[in-house]
């Protein structure tokens, strides 16, 4: 199966039929997105400012992030699974949208950041577990890991502005500019764009 | 509330965002989910420590003057970024149901927390030893739980108001 139609699959798989034919769940869904991306930063956040030096820094360094690793770890698969679900109902579209594909390849360099941290200053943990900061390679990957989350979070939000009211063609072209969005999206009756007739999950103003 | 909500819209810096509205308005938005996820790690480390499930090594007192300056400037930022979506968006915002559902509870929220810092101060380490096992404390701790939930939950239904039917004052509108 090529790429598009293993696209056109996810959207006509029952799950993505089933977010789409309600007014909750896509919503619900984003909420529950939000809120783990909320734990995931937040306890990244922690730990790479006790690896900077810049706070907790009387704290052991491996007992907080082998502590908090659960909860990042945890949120992380909420966010995936969520994640996954809403791309699936629109999938074409998010497929081909720009800031879904920067967001991807963010969190790649993230992954592969924390590679990098793992096996340089994660890898003599011990030897400066009550020191002040990690060393400089430790601090290096941690202070890239807040901007690359940051980042994360700011293309994900831009993922709604630019995909609002867009319906997926058979060709796989289907951009929707600012202005087509914010004719319609910015009213409080968001069910505007739906007009479309495209799927109400991908329809909502972000 | 609508009517100063239309009035709003027309004000200068209203105005001025949305004519910028293509990139300031993800731009702001994003700031606010940066600051929830600060807000809520913080409160997610001082209500687990408050539960013993995270960091006993350190006391409690210690936590809280560790994660209480990070969770309030948070609120800042929130506030901040949330007025000026306010201001961005004044009838999208302010006539919803979610949106005001949403402040009461960041209010219990606040109240909550202020209560919880004021009481630390007051009873330092013996907090742990007395309050905290408390199994009132303890489920107010875990409920504060589900209203983070509630608030980012509202927070995003500001988007989709008309869901709440006859509540939302925007299908009224």
């Amino acid at each position: 199966m090529d790429f598009p139609a293993f696209l056109k699959s996810l959207e006509d798989s029952g799950i993505a039929r089933g977010v789409r034919s309600s007014l909750y769940y896509f919503p619900f869904l984003e909420s529950v997105h939000v809120m783990a991306l909320a734990v995931l930063f937040g306890t990244i956040l922690v730990v790479d400012l006790r690896a900077l030096g810049l706070a907790s820094k009387q704290r052991p360094f491996t007992r907080m992030s082998a502590e908090l690793l659960r909860f990042t770890w945890g949120a992380f698969i909420v966010s995936a699974l969520t994640g996954s679900v809403m791309f699936m109902t629109n999938a074409r579209v998010y497929a081909h949208n720009t800031s879904f594909q920067v967001k991807m390849v963010l969190l790649a360099i993230a992954g592969l950041n924390m590679a990098a941290f793992h096996l340089t200053a994660g890898r003599s943990a011990a030897s400066w577990d009550r020191a002040p900061a990690a060393p400089r390679a430790g601090r290096i990957t941690a202070a890239t890991s807040i901007a690359l989350w940051i980042a994360v979070i700011f293309a994900g939000r831009v993922i709604g502005f630019t995909t609002t009211g867009a319906q997926a063609k058979e060709a796989p072209t289907t951009t929707v500019n600012f202005d087509d969005f914010l004719s319609g999206g910015s009213a409080p009756d968001a069910s505007a764009p739906a007009a479309a007739g495209s799927a109400p999950a991908a329809a909502d103003h972000p | 509330m609508n009517s100063f909500a239309e009035w709003l819209s027309t004000t200068l810096p209203s105005v001025f965002i949305q004519t910028h509205e293509a990139w300031m308005i993800p731009v702001i938005q994003s700031l606010h989910i940066t600051g929830i996820g600060i807000a809520v790690g913080s409160a997610l480390m001082i209500t687990l420590r408050l539960l013993g499930w995270v960091g006993t090594d350190q006391t409690l007192p210690d936590t809280q003057r560790r994660f209480g300056p990070w969770l309030s400037g948070a609120l800042y930022l929130l506030l901040a970024s949330g007025a000026l979506l306010i201001v961005a968006e004044p009838v999208r915002e302010l006539v919803t149901f979610s949106f005001w559902l949403k402040m009461s509870c960041v209010l219990a929220m606040v109240v909550i927390f202020a209560a919880f810092q004021a009481s630390v101060r007051k009873h330092g380490v013996s907090w742990e030893q007395t309050l905290a096992r408390r199994p009132g404390v303890r489920l107010a701790a875990m409920l504060t739980f589900v209203l983070w939930g509630c608030i980012i939950i509202l927070g995003r239904l500001i988007a989709y108001d008309h869901i709440w039917g006859h509540l939302s004052p925007a299908t009224k509108a």
